[in-house]
């Protein structure tokens, strides 16, 4: 490296890293007490002291390509400890920010999600979508207090089956709306998700003659990853952020519990719904599936609402810069909750006109943040987690043979 | 409560601090013939400067210069002089300030000639302050072998006053019973130059002072190496004795650093790049690693940067230690980033010196007396009050630096009085 490298700084990456959290970036002097005091860095590769000299220089695609970025969980000790104030942890934030809409497919769409301004569209976009085919679908009326009592929000979009009786009209609008969203961003995920893998794969020479096999990469790399991801083992290593685990942890759970109620619901009324009647209604109270779904709804809003509070604190301690990359998150994951939990709470106390404007929000916050997922904070779910099988990977036999 | 006020409009001059800023100061001024007033919160004069070694670049030992100027000022009737006094208040303003000061009590009067008989009675013990704490004193001691005032010290909180120094002692030197003095004195404008004291190391966390005696601080490893310290010059690892095979100089221990000191205390790389000399003459084969953000060797010390840089015992690594971690054959393993090879070092070490910065130490006083301060504590000279700052009390500064802005601040003094 020392030896002629002519650096060629990327000035608009510059300010974007400063609009994005990371104003601090210039007052690195390179001390190194970053790398050191990281809970995280390893030996041989340690991190963030060299990401801030590239971020300082404009290097992105050097930064796009490196996976510590990546590994960073933001605990805060190197921001704690950093001599200047040049807060790496908050520099590292906005690269990953920054890394998201390099990745992200399409790319418009990517630089729509990666800017406040935008906020508006983004929200508009659902409420107009979802709001046309609410009005098409013939259910835009509020029904009487029997009928809600009785369908829930079952005729949200309209009475009736379509497509030759094979679904209700409600759970038909509903997967067409959702199906494609979800198909879209797991597509675009995946896409993100492979380029990375394979600028990474270049920026540590790694053979490609000889690389995983599927299988090998998914029992090897990935599973690992995701099994050390839900047991929160590198949160827990954190420093000064530590008690971010405290609202992460019951958020992901929740998420998970939610994953299985979906599913359920999914199966049950799409499918069993087709051969049995009157499993259209709302699942009754007392059932296991229905318990979870309400745990986990608490527990959603209980977790995103302990890291709300956990970034207010970083922001004030630290100095942190309030970033919408950051807040559109939480925001999103905070709205899904409480129009959730609030269209059940006013479904049960009986009004129709409040629980459907609710429910409305509910479809559209679901939306946001599953559609928006890839481009937004929540792709570090994908990101990530492919980031720290990449670690394995790197550690391989595939990556130290080829040196 | 006596009064030895200057004679009325004469214009003295009160130097807070006798160190060798302070010492500079009060030369300079009586020696155009000011009345100068010398004040020294320790029992001995000399500061910071008795406690070293040698001083860099040019590797003589402190008794050359201390002396020179301890002669002066015995011989000059002009200054007069106070040990153990310290400021307690300030009234007036330029030109008549009022300023009362406070003795403690020594417990040994002017009768004493260092003769030793009083210590070799004592039967108390106090941990020694001038060699840090690394070994005992009697409660009844002279600060070190050159102190001046040449007289023994008692230490009050050491002390349970059996009297069998006073009967030891064939001169009546000593007064158990002496009580603190108050006075006050006129003079015209007032020096602070009261010095600095070594960053408290035990402030930054990581660097883990106090979890292993194989950490040690900059002044620490003076003492260590000065003919008259705890190990009479031998440096060896305190609490084992041991003879270090392997030495770690932690650069820029709390300075640079917002969290700390956040200016750079300008003597620690010339301190480190001295004291590895000493270790080259005490252990050929010994082998030693500075892990520093930048040396800084400024001006005409690069000449002694670059000889110590050629030595092929030494290694420079650009990366700060930001974790110490105690071993258990009495060790320690210093940790930083090699921020050329971007690799985590791990060296293992005998002993680790901490390069502790410099704190202002006249921030209490200074602010007992509302004098003004920037925001680190050094003191501003203000040629209106007739206030100004010498030496380290007014930035951080190596011995040349300290010399040439006392005797600066020795002629605003002198300029402020008339």
């Amino acid at each position: 490296m020392s030896e002629g490298m002519r650096v060629e700084p990327d000035l608009n990456f510059i300010k974007y890293l400063k609009s994005a959290g990371g104003d601090s970036v210039k007052k690195c002097f390179q001390c190194a007490t970053c790398s050191v005091v990281c809970p995280l860095s390893s030996d041989g590769n340690p991190f963030p002291r060299k990401e801030m000299i590239w971020a300082q220089w404009g290097l992105k695609e050097r930064l796009a390509g490196d996976v510590n970025v990546l590994l960073c969980h933001q605990c805060g000790d190197c921001t704690a400890y950093c001599p200047r104030g040049a807060k790496p942890g908050d520099v590292l934030g906005a690269i990953r920010a920054y890394a998201y809409t390099h990745y992200g497919f399409p790319q418009g769409l990517a630089k729509m999600c990666s800017s406040g301004k935008n906020f508006p569209l983004l929200l508009g976009i659902p409420m107009v979508l979802i709001g046309l085919l609410w009005f098409l679908s013939g259910g835009m009326h509020v029904p009487s207090v029997e009928i809600f009592k009785e369908a829930g929000f079952g005729h949200f979009f309209g009475e009736g089956k379509v497509l030759g009786g094979l679904l209700t009209k409600n759970v038909a609008f509903i997967d067409l709306i959702f199906l494609p969203a979800f198909a879209f961003a797991a597509f675009a995920s995946f896409k993100g998700a492979t380029a990375m893998w394979n600028k990474m794969s270049t920026s540590v020479n790694a053979n490609q003659d000889y690389r995983p096999s599927a299988k090998q990469f998914v029992t090897e790399f990935l599973l690992p990853s995701m099994v050390e991801t839900l047991q929160h083992k590198r949160f827990n290593e954190c420093g000064t952020n530590q008690n971010r685990v405290k609202g992460h942890l019951p958020l992901v759970l929740a998420f998970i519990g939610l994953f299985i109620v979906t599913n359920y619901a999914f199966i049950v009324k799409d499918i069993i719904g087709y051969f049995v009647e009157g499993l259209h209604g709302p699942i009754a109270m007392g059932n296991p599936i229905k318990i979870l779904a309400n745990i986990s709804a608490i527990a959603m809003i209980v977790g995103v609402g302990i890291l709300w509070a956990n970034r207010s604190n970083t922001e004030e301690s630290q100095g942190s810069s309030p970033t919408f990359y950051d807040w559109f998150l939480i925001g999103v994951i905070m709205a899904v909750g409480i129009t959730g939990l609030g269209a059940e709470l006013i479904r049960l106390l009986g009004i129709p006109s409040f629980a459907y404007f609710f429910y409305y929000m509910h479809l559209v916050s679901i939306f946001m943040l599953f559609f928006y997922m890839p481009y937004t904070k929540f792709a570090h779910m994908v990101y990530r987690t492919v980031a720290m099988a990449f670690e394995r990977y790197r550690e391989s036999g595939f990556v130290i043979k080829a040196d | 409560m006596t009064d030895e006020r200057s004679a009325s409009g004469a214009g003295g001059v009160l130097v807070v601090g006798g160190g060798i800023s302070g010492l500079t100061t009060a030369l300079e001024a009586a020696e155009v013939g000011k009345d100068v007033f010398l004040i020294e919160k320790n029992p001995y004069m000399g500061g910071r400067v008795a406690q070293l070694n040698q001083y860099f670049p040019k590797l003589c030992p402190p008794s050359c210069g201390l002396e020179i100027n301890f002669k002066r000022v015995k011989n000059n009737r002009k200054i007069r002089m106070y040990t153990m006094t310290e400021v307690q208040s300030v009234s007036g303003s330029a030109g008549m300030y009022q300023v009362t000061l406070e003795t403690r009590p020594r417990g040994v009067n002017n009768n004493c000639t260092g003769c030793n008989a009083c210590v070799e009675v004592c039967p108390q013990e106090r941990d020694n302050d001038f060699n840090f704490g690394m070994d005992k004193s009697k409660a009844i001691y002279k600060a070190h072998e050159m102190a001046f005032p040449m007289k023994y010290v008692i230490d009050a909180q050491a002390c349970d006053k059996c009297g069998k120094c006073v009967e030891a002692c064939r001169y009546n030197a000593i007064e158990l019973d002496m009580a603190a003095k108050t006075m006050t004195v006129d003079v015209s404008s007032i020096v602070w130059a009261t010095g600095w004291n070594p960053y408290d190391p035990t402030k930054m966390e990581n660097l883990k002072y106090g979890s292993s005696q194989a950490i040690i601080t900059n002044m620490m490893m003076e003492r260590l190496a000065a003919p008259g310290g705890p190990t009479d010059g031998r440096i060896l690892r305190p609490g084992d004795n041991k003879e270090p095979e392997s030495f770690a100089f932690v650069q820029c221990a709390g300075s640079r650093d917002e969290n700390h000191l956040e200016y750079c205390s300008y003597i620690c790389c010339m301190a480190t790049l001295k004291q590895i000399t000493y270790i080259r003459e005490r252990y050929p084969e010994a082998r030693v690693t500075v892990f520093y953000i930048d040396l800084r060797s400024p001006g005409k010390y690069e000449k002694f940067r670059e000889k110590l840089m050629a030595d092929d015992k030494v290694t420079f690594i650009k990366g700060k230690v930001a974790d110490i971690i105690a071993e258990d054959d009495g060790g320690v393993t210093v940790v930083a980033e090699n921020a050329v090879t971007g690799e985590k070092v791990h060296a293992k070490v005998d002993l680790a010196v901490l390069a502790t910065g410099m704190e202002p130490a006249g921030q209490a006083a200074a602010a007992k007396v509302g004098v003004d301060m920037d925001s680190n504590g050094f003191i501003i000279s203000d040629a209106g009050k007739g206030m100004f700052a010498a030496g380290c009390a007014k930035k951080a500064a190596d011995v040349v630096t300290s010399t040439q802005n006392s005797t600066a601040a020795a002629l605003k003094a002198i300029q402020a009085s008339r």
